[in-house]
């Protein structure tokens, strides 16, 4: 039987000996181009960058129409909302940020393993033995802290124009479940690199679990959490897989359920052009649309350079995520903190009950959140007619910065002053200021013999590292001397620093903060830091 | 029906052209990163572990009239001939079995086709279409410099007495050569 295929009937051959070699090449790239955008061919897509009008019927909706990546995008947006205002894009970029978390966090799952053992070592490795090792992390973590921000300021901008009102409360829920996974993602990822931080940030955060009522559930929660009674091996595992598999399957999830319910019933306009109940999507005048393609696309495209830029330059000059030492559960640090979009449950945690505080009170507050415009039920969208609501949402904003704030080392933990004095001079979690000094200065340092923290100036050269942390002790010293006794202050206070060579490239310093105790004698503290040549930190975070 | 394509190719305006630009140079940068993220995601050699470097003091070769001695940790087998030294990896060049040193025939086969080897790498029969792979050895004094190395055809490397440690890189591999 004889086959109805012939090599000389292939499209591009017969293109070539009909109409020449030039626009065989032509009509071929123009066929692709047209399958791949799909729906625009080369004139099209030239008209389209070249910023001419369409012209009817519109080719530039075709690719929605006919492809599956712009197929959920409208092809079309009210004029009104494409400006920085009223979104400035923060659904946009919130939605960028879990792609960015995504992205870099599976480069990062190539060098570490979820095992207590090797967690840490591969942290090391990473940021000292990879190529962009430390910048993918640092990439990471501030990608994390900046979804967090955006979500959150999503959030508000989406209170402040009413726009949860009828018909978009469902869109709301789906929202504050987002939030509550995007927080729960940062949680989860916080525990593994297994070090100090992570470790007991994580261990007073899987407590609130154990906190919930009824104490059955609240340990059946604990032990599902953890894997077991402490926070070890399977906790850790358990942590990442929900951090690398459980939760971001549910936030794409619900990421896909939120933004079909923002087509469906189209992008709230501002709330001066579009009342409550108001059909904006599906009925846009012809003179007030703007294209997808390829305006919006466009603007899209600018703002990820522009935070993609933003990011990048942040990483290489300005911040470097930390890591402090191995963890140890036997061993909670001075002034343990929470990341800072949980200082405020810190902060309500060191006010009283864990299970009021940790559990009930955060748990009202999301189901209020999720119900609230069902609730909210008011006509009006038009900032002018909801100033109860605005005053309500900026009082809940500066409760929540007031309970922050309670949350950080400022409030209710604070020690004795010699501890606060050597937690910033030399802390065992962090550098701390001791470890700002080079090497070099505190060589020449060994020749001056004890140095008295009130006079120091004579002995040490000024303008080195070494003066200038000689003052902040001095300072401090001096405050503590001036609070009375009764309020924790140090009477007699005096303050010492020695450094002594201990090996060919070792040396350690002394500190030892001394004071009357109030009975006759004196009480000291004394901390013992050594610096090795090659160890140069430069920074005391 | 109204016309609504163009006829004749328009003129590149200075939006298109920009457009252009733009997308050449978000290009350049898109593959600048996969660049980098190539780079991060190469693995890792380090000392110690196959695939980098295994540092070994002279003690641990084996004397001229000795079998060679197994190093499984590097894949290779130590194989001291009277031409000189040699670190033989352990994988058959047939089909990727481990063969084994037999005594009594005083030389290697491999158990899963029958191919066999002297103690210098070299084929003797068997399916097996070249002789052993062998990985560069340097010979280090005790100021850390080259003293010796592997030649690129393979063969055995003499030590001067000066050696104070071998240095086996398991990342560079020298194919034995085909049979006739």
């Amino acid at each position: 039987m004889e086959s109805n295929f012939d090599l000389k009937d292939l499209p591009f051959l017969k293109l070539l000996r009909e109409k020449g070699l030039k626009t065989a090449v032509l009509e071929t790239v123009d066929d692709v181009v047209l399958r791949l955008t799909p729906g625009l061919n080369v004139a099209d897509l030239r008209s389209m960058l070249r910023g001419d009008p369409p012209g009817r019927p519109n080719p530039r909706l075709r690719p929605h129409a006919d492809g599956f990546w712009l197929h959920i995008r409208p092809g079309y947006y009210n004029r009104h909302i494409t400006g920085l205002y009223p979104s400035f894009r923060l659904g946009w970029l919130s939605t960028y940020f879990f792609v960015l978390e995504a992205l870099t966090g599976i480069f990062l799952m190539l060098f570490y393993t979820p095992s207590t053992r090797l967690a840490y070592p591969n942290m090391l490795q990473i940021l000292s033995n990879v190529p962009f090792g430390q910048f993918m992390r640092d990439l990471h973590r501030l990608g994390a802290e900046a979804m967090v921000l955006f979500v959150a300021l999503h959030m508000i901008r989406t209170y402040i124009t009413a726009s949860y009102k009828k018909p978009r409360q469902f869109t709301w829920v789906t929202g504050i479940i987002l939030l509550f996974f995007t927080l729960f993602l940062s949680f989860t990822g916080y525990l593994l690199p297994w070090d100090q931080l992570a470790y007991w940030a994580v261990t007073i955060g899987a407590s609130m679990a154990e906190a919930a009522p009824p104490p059955i559930m609240g340990q059946f929660a604990n032990l599902m959490l953890k894997g077991a009674p402490d926070l070890g091996p399977n906790g850790l595992l358990r942590f990442y897989l929900l951090h690398v598999i459980g939760l971001p399957v549910l936030t794409l999830i619900f990421i896909f359920v939120h933004y079909y319910k923002v087509v469906l019933h189209g992008h709230s306009l501002p709330p001066e052009r579009e009342k409550v109940g108001e059909d904006t999507a599906k009925r846009v005048p012809v003179d007030e649309r703007r294209y997808f393609l390829p305006d919006i696309a466009a603007s899209e495209i600018l703002w990820t350079g522009v935070v993609t830029l933003l990011l990048i330059v942040a990483v290489t000059f300005l911040y470097s995520a930390k890591l402090e030492n191995h963890a140890n559960p036997l061993n909670t640090p001075f002034h343990s903190v929470a990341p800072w979009y949980f200082y405020w449950a810190q902060g309500l945690l060191k006010l009283g009950d864990k299970t009021l505080m940790g559990v009930i009170i955060p748990s009202i507050l999301l189901v209020m959140f999720m119900v609230m415009p069902y609730f909210d039920t008011g006509p009006f969208r038009y900032y002018g007619r909801r100033r109860f609501a605005l005053s309500l949402s900026m009082l809940f904003i500066t409760i929540m910065v007031i309970f922050s704030w309670m949350g950080t080392p400022y409030f209710a933990v604070q020690s004795s002053l010699d501890q606060e004095i050597m937690f910033e001079l030399a802390p065992t979690e962090k550098p701390g200021l001791v470890r700002v000094i080079p090497y070099e200065e505190l060589e020449a340092a060994i020749s001056y013999g004890t140095i008295n923290a009130d006079a120091f100036r004579e002995i040490v050269p000024r303008g080195t590292e070494l003066y200038h942390v000689m003052e902040v002790f001095a300072r401090e010293l001096e405050h503590a001397r001036q609070v009375p006794p009764e309020k924790g202050g140090l009477p007699g206070v005096e303050g010492f620093f020695t450094v002594e060579q201990v090996q060919p490239d070792l040396v350690a310093v002394n500190l030892v903060i001394s004071w009357d105790d109030g009975k006759g004698g004196r009480q000291s503290n004394e901390q013992f830091v050594p610096v090795h040549r090659e160890a140069y930190i430069g920074s005391e975070e | 029906m109204a016309e609504t394509t163009v006829n004749a190719p328009a003129p590149m305006n200075r939006r298109e052209f920009l457009s252009y630009i733009w997308g050449a140079s978000i290009t350049l940068m898109l593959g600048g990163g996969t660049g980098a993220v190539l780079w991060y995601a190469f693995p890792r050699f380090r000392e110690g572990e196959f695939g980098g470097q295994f540092r070994l003091n002279t003690s641990v070769i084996p004397p001229e009239t000795a079998p060679p001695e197994d190093h499984p940790e590097g894949r290779f087998w130590l194989s001291n001939t009277g031409q000189g030294v040699l670190a033989i990896y352990k994988v058959c060049t047939h089909l990727g079995c481990l063969y084994k040193w037999t005594p009594a025939n005083d030389r290697f086969e491999c158990p899963c086709h029958g191919s066999k080897f002297q103690k210098d790498g070299t084929y003797i029969e068997g399916p097996a279409p070249r002789s052993l792979d062998r990985f560069i050895v340097r010979g280090i004094d005790v100021d850390g410099n080259i003293i010796a190395e592997t030649p690129d055809t393979g063969e055995a490397v003499l030590l001067p007495p000066e050696t104070a440690q071998i240095l086996i890189d398991t990342g560079k591999r020298i194919n034995g050569k085909p049979h006739g």
